[in-house]
């Protein structure tokens, strides 16, 4: 290659590159100081409604509510809660994940996908609330209606996901291997499988973000630990701190797994891939 | 895309043709359910546990006012509640509608309003429900309050991030082209900005009423004395399964006729002039999966997206 016209020494920007940093430094500092101001200002309202517009036993304010937190921590009840939460979670949104995943890859026949076509629609249309209300009274506290309850309102969720996925499927890749004779069963491994992987991990995290409030829902009214529970009782003794510090250290806890660990392991799995597709 | 088209069986097709059409496996569908219901009745030992005969026969009876319960007043029958509940609906989303479209087009317009609300309104969008509902239950007894403002804080963020991005995605080349031509600013409002705002404000519009009506029940049920979602606790209440069974029905068959009758027709209006626009190439940013998945449904009438519930309360 010939030598070009303007060599730059390393290191050394011209005016224009120097112009472009100090502008996007400046739009990043007056971002920082909006959203800093933001949080200051919503904070600053919470803290002097409580207490001077609205009763400050109704309405706690952000620091009685962090005051709170350590009490519910010494009471002993609060990782029993979080466990006894996360255990219905897993249990309910586990099976209705499974679920969801395999109806997602059979849509590939149309006959299934026209089987449960109203069944996904019903599911993802209705209130959670109904499922709750109808899984307690056929099967009382015993655990098939809270995991009724929550499989009805979340596997139509995975499932449109994944059969969005289907239907991007490369058509040229199917329609290949069928003609070469590749068995169905190589077809989904070895085709379908690895395409759908970045659906399935977006209808894990759309799932889990539904199904951590259906579950709270359930607990509500059918239960005698956990997250639902424990706010159930606290709103019926009246005692709002403490409502208040259980659904907020739950509802952090619920998007730092949603936002940082579940979108740090989909980033992670699929930046090779030119297009994280939805 | 439509799996299901109506096949005409062809003479030759035959039996095997029929019964592996699509048609005929959405046709099965509710006599499986049935089928399932009676397995239930059958295996768990519930003494109140109803037939599918005893829930048509209760909700027919509710719908032709025979049943016989009356709790107080006139207005304490199907329609009256109903009619309760539908207002509520409507107020509470007009209000996030409004309030949710200033604040969408503030934070499109400008990045540091964008900036200074984005982390809350986020917030808003994950919080359930149900926190409102028992909230506002207690702060406003059991008026109109606390459902409307259930519906408000539920359907305003997603007004919030599709008008935004609706706004955000407004095409430059027609406003510089608009300026350079000496176009008028009423014009441009016309005829380049509210078009291209269309389909997610449209969007905004479907999600922020589907779950507004999600919040409203779970608010009636813990925060009121009337409408749809205080009856269904009402006959859960009265251990009354088929109670329960039967306005769980009436709330499907509502959202369904809805979601059918109301939202896809008002999409194919508002959106024949458009061409395809493929939903991905609009994904941009944090917030975009959700609005860009708004724009999907509106796109794509592929029935009720992921959307619906993305993200959304309960």
């Amino acid at each position: 290659m010939a030598t070009t016209l303007e060599e730059k020494a390393p290191g050394v920007r011209s005016a224009e590159e120097e112009r472009l940093i100090a502008l996007r430094r400046r739009d990043t500092r007056r971002k920082w100081f909006w959203r800093i101001a933001g949080y200051v200002v919503v904070l600053g309202v919470w803290e002097f409604l409580s207490g001077r517009m609205l009763n400050e036993n109704l309405l706690p304010g952000p620091t009685r509510i962090v005051e709170t937190f350590p009490q519910l921590i010494e009471s002993g009840r609060f990782f029993s809660s979080f466990g006894a939460t996360l255990t219905r979670i897993g249990v309910g949104f586990g099976l209705a994940f499974l679920f969801g995943v395999i109806l997602g890859i059979l849509t590939q026949s149309r006959w299934i996908d026209g089987f449960f076509k109203d069944a996904t629609t019903i599911s993802l249309v209705s209130p959670g609330l109904i499922w709750a209300l109808v899984g307690l009274v056929i099967w009382g506290f015993e655990p098939q209606g809270w995991i009724f309850a929550i499989f009805m309102t979340t596997f139509a969720l995975v499932t449109v996901n994944i059969a969005e996925g289907i239907r991007a499927l490369p058509k040229d890749l199917m329609d290949m291997s069928r003609a070469f004779g590749v068995s169905t069963a190589r077809r989904q491994r070895e085709i379908v499988i690895p395409f759908l992987a970045p659906f399935i991990f977006t209808a894990l995290r759309f799932g889990f973000s539904i199904g951590w409030k259906v579950t709270v829902l359930t607990e509500v009214f059918s239960s005698n630990k956990g997250i639902g529970f424990e706010m159930r009782v606290a709103s019926q003794l009246f005692r709002m701190d403490e409502f208040f510090t259980w659904v907020l250290s739950f509802f952090v806890f619920a998007l730092f797994l949603e936002k940082v660990v579940l979108q740090r392991y989909e980033n992670k799995f699929f930046r090779w891939r030119e297009e994280v597709v939805s | 895309m439509s799996t299901v088209v109506t096949t005409a069986p062809s003479s030759r097709g035959g039996l095997r043709h029929v019964v592996g059409s699509p048609l005929t496996a959405r046709v099965l569908f509710p006599f499986v359910v049935i089928g399932v219901w009676y397995l239930i009745y059958y295996t768990i030992d519930s003494r109140i546990f109803p037939t599918p005969q005893e829930v048509v026969v209760f909700m027919w009876e509710e719908v032709t006012l025979t049943s016989g319960v009356r709790y107080g007043s006139v207005v304490s029958n199907l329609y009256g509640m109903f009619l309760i509940s539908i207002a509520r609906l409507t107020v509470g989303f007009f209000i996030a509608l409004g309030v949710g479209t200033v604040v969408g087009l503030a934070m499109g317009l400008s990045k540091s309003v964008d900036a200074f609300f984005h982390d809350w309104v986020m917030a808003i969008l994950a919080m359930p429900a149900l926190v409102w509902a028992l909230f506002l239950g207690l702060a406003f007894g059991f008026g109109h309050e606390a459902p409307v403002l259930t519906v408000i804080l539920a359907g305003i963020p997603f007004v919030i991030i599709n008008v935004r991005e609706g706004v955000r995605n407004t095409p430059k080349e027609l406003f510089d082209m608009a300026r350079a031509f000496d176009v008028p600013q009423n014009k441009i409002t016309r005829h380049v900005l509210l078009p291209s705002l269309m389909p997610f404000f449209f969007a905004a519009i479907r999600y922020a009423y589907a779950i507004g009506w999600k919040g409203l029940v779970i608010a009636e049920v813990f925060g009121s004395d009337r409408g749809m979602g205080w009856t269904i606790k009402f006959w859960y209440d009265a251990h009354r399964a088929k109670g329960v069974i039967g306005y769980a029905l009436f709330f499907i068959i509502f959202a369904l006729a809805l979601e059918k009758l109301v939202f896809d027709r008002l999409a194919d209006r508002a959106f024949k002039w458009r061409p395809k626009m493929s939903a991905v190439e609009l994904a941009e940013g944090d917030f975009g999966a959700v609005a860009a998945e708004g724009f999907l449904v509106v796109e794509d009438q592929a029935g009720i997206d992921a959307t619906v519930s993305k993200g959304g309360n309960l």
